[in-house]
């Protein structure tokens, strides 16, 4: 598949009165034309940094690209000028944002809103981009278009809110959609709409998308692939079966670990110990040896390089190193390695096709 | 049977009451929560789980109906010593970990706001100490004391939220959406591994809100399921979530998503029509209990057709 985006050895710090925070440290993915990536996480992994790089809307006065490329259609975003950089955002890369109460702005009716970037990135007159915007109004799901253009946000709920920030987005029809926890701040059933949503019109105007979340339940749901973050670093990426089903890192390992499911028993839920490393003085090693369980005494003195599980799926860590002493990965994700085939647990179906 | 330590019957809260705006954010529930138990309840947005909790700690005073603690009246009028001393048995957890601690005052000082109101210490270095404890209890540590709310992160201010709980050795705990702002899974978990520990410890009662479904189930012993200011369904959470009978429980079951792509491929998702269940005019809707409790908002003829399926199954 082509590829629509390149993020190589990307990093990126900020400049903070304490000293410099090294906010990503060598981040390198690429996103396939129509496909969805999901980027998971906690909060100071650094996923929504290396989105909001992507898009340039970090303060210049206190960010600092120190290295590497993002590469969109073959141009280098890092080097672009502010105009420059202004045609390509909104238009071929947009964004969803997590809180649909605080992205509109409550002094303008939406129609206003979602007409801004037609007007500002296509050449047509203002009476065309009513049309536009009334049908995207359509597009994403919202009754009698044409008398609620004329209304704001406060007029709308949350999950229709997010709808509307979704017709912006998509206003200009971009190539790359980035939205960062857009269902976050949504129940579950107007979640599981607007994810619904956003799979039926991304097969209708072929975009790729980038997802952050933190919920691996949405994760399974939207993604075609996954890339796990943890300190400023992508630590696993693979298809959304093989970081599932077959993951490598211990961190991929304990993150799948604590999401309750539905038909546990009443066993003790499992945390990860510990707490994100501190960025200002990041770990010399794998920068999750410390909270880990399955910690080698190299992990602590050198960085893991990516190793290959296959040709979609790697991860850094030590653990796939041929010399490393081979672990027992926790029950629960024994259980999930079981149902896939290619992982040491797999255990084929009776009469399977394997 | 355990015994109740709270009864809510007919219980009613209605914002601008006799005006054309009025809104019926609790409209006539009724359950109980026995001594030692975690009741969820769960919700979407706005059907008035979180209007329940308040109202029951009498944040709001009610429009109608009792709050029973411990065979007493909540909304009865009391004196303010009476409602002082009920006020140390019921403490609440609130959402928002960033709103919720005043940013002006030191950890210390929070956390002792009860003791000090209920003249639980005696003096300045006996109050250090208890809440040097609180602190322990809760997994930070006395040099947390002498700082501010915003030197912590999500997770560590919901610790000192339910530190501060705490501090007047409460009973009955309501936990109103107490991880829903803490955005890491394992992070979360921390939380409600805390609480089940706590619970344990001090043989506490919960009253669980939230509308992330698995870590309700997970936490709960019963769970009753609100739409739009009533109680829909209740039942134990395994009975709930293997055989939820309400329509409205069933689309809220399938629409969460599951850490497990292959299930997510198949999920079929149901929606909900209040419109499906045809009441007739006259016909009394009210919670029936359909198998040993399990109670469904229903009429009698759907409790027949309900009962036909659960007997069916058994």
């Amino acid at each position: 598949m082509e590829k629509i985006l390149e993020v190589k050895n990307l990093e990126l710090s900020f400049h903070t009165f304490a000293g410099e925070v090294k906010a990503i440290r060598g981040v390198n993915f690429d996103l396939k034309k129509g496909e969805t990536l999901a980027i998971v996480g906690e909060s100071g992994s650094g996923k929504s940094v290396t989105t909001k790089a992507i898009m340039r809307l970090l303060p210049e006065s206190s960010s600092e690209f120190k290295n590497g490329q993002i590469l969109f259609n073959g141009k280098d975003l890092t080097k672009l000028s502010d105009k420059e950089m202004q045609k390509i955002r909104g238009k071929d890369i947009s964004m969803i944002f997590q809180d649909p109460m605080t992205s509109l702005n409550p002094t303008m009716t939406i129609g206003n809103q979602i007409m801004e970037p037609i007007l500002k990135h296509q050449k047509i007159g203002k009476a065309e981009a009513r049309k536009v915007a009334i049908d995207l109004l359509r597009l994403v799901g919202m009754p009698k278009p044409e008398a609620r253009i004329k209304q704001y946000p406060h007029q709308f709920s949350g999950g229709q809110r997010q709808r509307i920030v979704i017709a912006i987005a998509l206003a200009c029809n971009p190539q790359i959609l980035i939205a960062d926890e857009p269902t976050t701040a949504l129940d579950v059933t107007i979640q599981a709409q607007i994810l619904e949503l956003m799979k039926d019109l991304q097969k209708k105007i072929d975009t790729s998308i980038i997802f952050i979340t933190h919920d691996l339940g949405v994760v399974a749901n939207v993604a075609d692939r996954v890339a796990v973050m943890y300190g400023g670093k992508i630590v696993e990426i693979g298809t959304v079966d093989e970081i599932f089903y077959n993951p490598q890192h211990p961190y991929t390992w304990g993150l799948l670990s604590s999401m309750p499911s539905l038909d546990s028993a009443d066993e003790k839920l499992y945390a990860i110990p510990g707490t994100p490393p501190d960025l200002l003085y990041p770990p010399k090693g794998d920068a999750f040896a410390l909270r880990s369980d399955y910690a080698l005494k190299i992990d602590l003195e050198e960085a893991p390089p990516f190793f290959k599980v296959s040709d979609t799926h790697s991860a850094a860590t030590w653990l796939l190193h041929p010399d490393a002493p081979q672990v027992e990965p926790p029950l629960a994700i024994v259980e999930r390695m079981k149902k896939f085939p290619g992982s040491r647990y797999y255990e084929g179906t009776e009469g399977g096709t394997y | 049977m355990a015994e109740k330590l709270l009864e809510i019957k007919n219980l009613k809260q209605y914002f601008n009451q006799g005006k054309p705006n009025e809104v019926r954010a609790v409209d006539d529930i009724s359950f109980d929560i026995y001594k030692g138990e975690t009741l969820g309840l769960v919700g979407e947005s706005g059907c008035g789980k979180s209007t329940t909790g308040r109202t029951i700690i009498r944040l709001y005073e009610a429009t109608d109906g009792q709050v029973i603690y411990d065979g007493i009246n909540v909304h009865d009028k009391k004196s303010k010593k009476d409602l002082k001393s009920f006020n140390r048995k019921m403490q609440m957890i609130f959402q928002d970990p960033y709103a919720s601690l005043n940013p002006r005052m030191k950890v210390l000082d929070i956390i002792a706001e009860g003791l000090d109101i209920h003249g639980l210490v005696k003096n300045p270095k006996e109050r250090k100490e208890r809440v040097v404890e609180l602190l322990e209890t809760v997994g930070l540590n006395r040099e947390h004391a002498d700082r501010y709310a915003h030197e912590f992160s999500g997770g560590q201010r919901q610790r000192l939220g339910i530190a501060r709980a705490l501090a007047v050795n409460p009973e009955f705990i309501i936990a109103d959406e107490p991880i829903s702002a803490l955005d890491v899974v394992s992070i979360q978990a921390q939380v409600v591994n805390l609480l089940k520990e706590l619970q344990e410890e001090k043989g506490l009662t919960y009253l669980f809100i939230a509308h992330d479904l698995s870590m309700v189930k997970y936490i709960s012993d019963r769970i009753g399921v609100m739409y739009f200011g009533k109680l829909v369904e209740l039942a134990s959470a395994e009975d709930l979530y293997k055989n939820p009978m309400h329509p409205y429980t069933q689309s809220l079951l399938s629409a969460i998503p599951l850490p497990d792509p292959n299930y997510e491929r198949t999920r079929v998702r149901k929606s909900y029509d209040p419109a499906s269940h045809n009441y007739q005019d006259g016909e009394e809707i009210a919670m029936r209990e359909v198998t040993p409790g399990h109670f469904v908002y229903c009429s009698t003829k759907e409790l027949a057709t309900l009962q036909a399926i659960s007997g069916s199954q058994v």
